[in-house]
């Protein structure tokens, strides 16, 4: 009789640690499923777009190679600078977008130092290593009296095109040099690997 | 005695104050001098000019670069502070500007460089930019008319080539012989 009794409650405990073990289990994956679920907002059409970029130069009130995130409220295209006040443009004032390709340096002026300190050459090799592809999103636009405006926007790989078509989406009508342009540029990007 | 003395330190004191209150006067005129008279101290006809798309030529520029080229040039030319007004191009208030020099560059040679080549190598990769720039009255008269040159050889992204280049251009026209003349008549042409 003890010795059932005995077995019985090895078994509850037993019992017990796989509930415990499948409880941990169900939180992890509901860990990473709720990320996963926000990326997949982000996406949607509804939700506010939000993008990092780097503001290369043209937006009035942001400063030139700064980061900060890019995003589209009430028909304006905003550019927030990270802790500070935001540029922004209509959106209808957009006349052309264009995409292209670049190459960077990455690593900043540190960096460089330490490549410039290396010795027998080793800068060189890590150059060679330490470059990166960005997606350039060159904008024109128009002011209050009709003047012309440009802006240069640096985003990572791939997320020119979303921003492209966010643009579209939102009414912006594209000029036919738009081919020609990425086609230049893309004979640029070449160069520039070569 | 004391009288004497106190009344010669309070004429003093006068003396004292008259000469401060007018000192900051005097100054801001003496500077202000040389502001009127322009560049070369030649007449008070202050020009604004209006800066044009640049012209990329059957050269593959890319639009990144033109873009570059046009809102450093205004950037670099309101720095010199040569003009009265930097208008760009489309914009309607040029119309009722009545000294007004329009801006023209036209891109002749392009070099595309890479900044990974310019690490690696050193002497290889350097991104150049040579453009044709004229500056025109409104009856198309060229006034003045230069060839600059604009490269990016050591550090640097490519864009800045289109920065120096800009820098070139204001630093031509700030330096040319019309600049600051009453009427633009000769016509100046060179390269820098």
């Amino acid at each position: 009789m003890n010795y059932f009794v005995v077995a019985r409650n090895h078994r509850d405990d037993y019992s017990t640690s796989r509930l415990v073990v499948r409880l941990f289990a169900l939180l992890i994956s509901c860990s990473l499923i709720v990320p996963a679920q926000n990326t997949a907002e982000r996406h949607d059409g509804s939700a506010p777009f939000g993008i990092r970029a780097t503001h290369l130069l043209g937006f009035e009130n942001a400063k030139s190679n700064c980061s900060g995130t890019l995003s589209f409220q009430d028909n304006l295209l905003q550019f927030q600078q990270t802790g500070k006040t935001n540029a922004h443009i209509k959106i209808g004032s957009v006349r052309d977008v264009f995409l292209g390709e670049e190459s960077r340096q990455v690593g900043g002026l540190p960096l460089t130092l330490g490549k410039a300190a290396a010795p027998y050459g080793g800068g060189r090799v890590v150059s060679l290593l330490s470059h990166k592809k960005y997606d350039t999103l060159t904008l024109r636009y128009v002011d209050s009296d009709g003047g012309i405006h440009g802006a240069i926007l640096q985003l990572a790989k791939g997320q020119g095109e979303r921003v492209k078509n966010e643009l579209i989406a939102q009414g912006v009508t594209i000029n036919s040099r738009q081919d020609q342009s990425t086609k230049e540029s893309a004979t640029e990007a070449r160069h520039e690997n070569n | 005695m004391k009288t004497i003395k106190c009344g010669s330190s309070i004429a003093y004191g006068i003396a004292l104050v008259a000469i401060i209150l007018a000192l900051p006067g005097r100054l801001p005129g003496q500077t202000a001098a040389p502001k009127s008279s322009g560049g070369n101290g030649a007449s008070a006809t202050r020009w604004s000019v209006q800066v044009d798309q640049v012209d990329p030529g059957n050269l593959g520029l890319a639009y990144s670069f033109q873009i570059a080229i046009y809102e450093n040039l205004v950037a670099e030319l309101k720095k010199t502070k040569q003009f009265q007004q930097v208008l760009r191009d489309g914009d309607l208030k040029a119309s009722e500007v009545p000294n007004l020099l329009v801006l023209k560059t036209t891109v002749e040679k392009y070099t595309p460089g890479g900044e990974t080549r310019r690490a690696v190598t050193t002497v290889s990769g350097a991104t150049k930019l040579t453009v044709r720039s004229q500056l025109l009255t409104r009856e198309g008269k060229v006034v003045l008319e230069r060839t600059v040159n604009g490269d990016v050889r050591f550090f640097g992204s490519n864009l800045r080539a289109t920065h120096n280049l800009a820098r070139n251009i204001a630093k031509t026209i700030k330096q040319s012989s019309w600049a600051g003349s009453q009427e633009p008549t000769a016509t100046i042409s060179g390269q820098l």
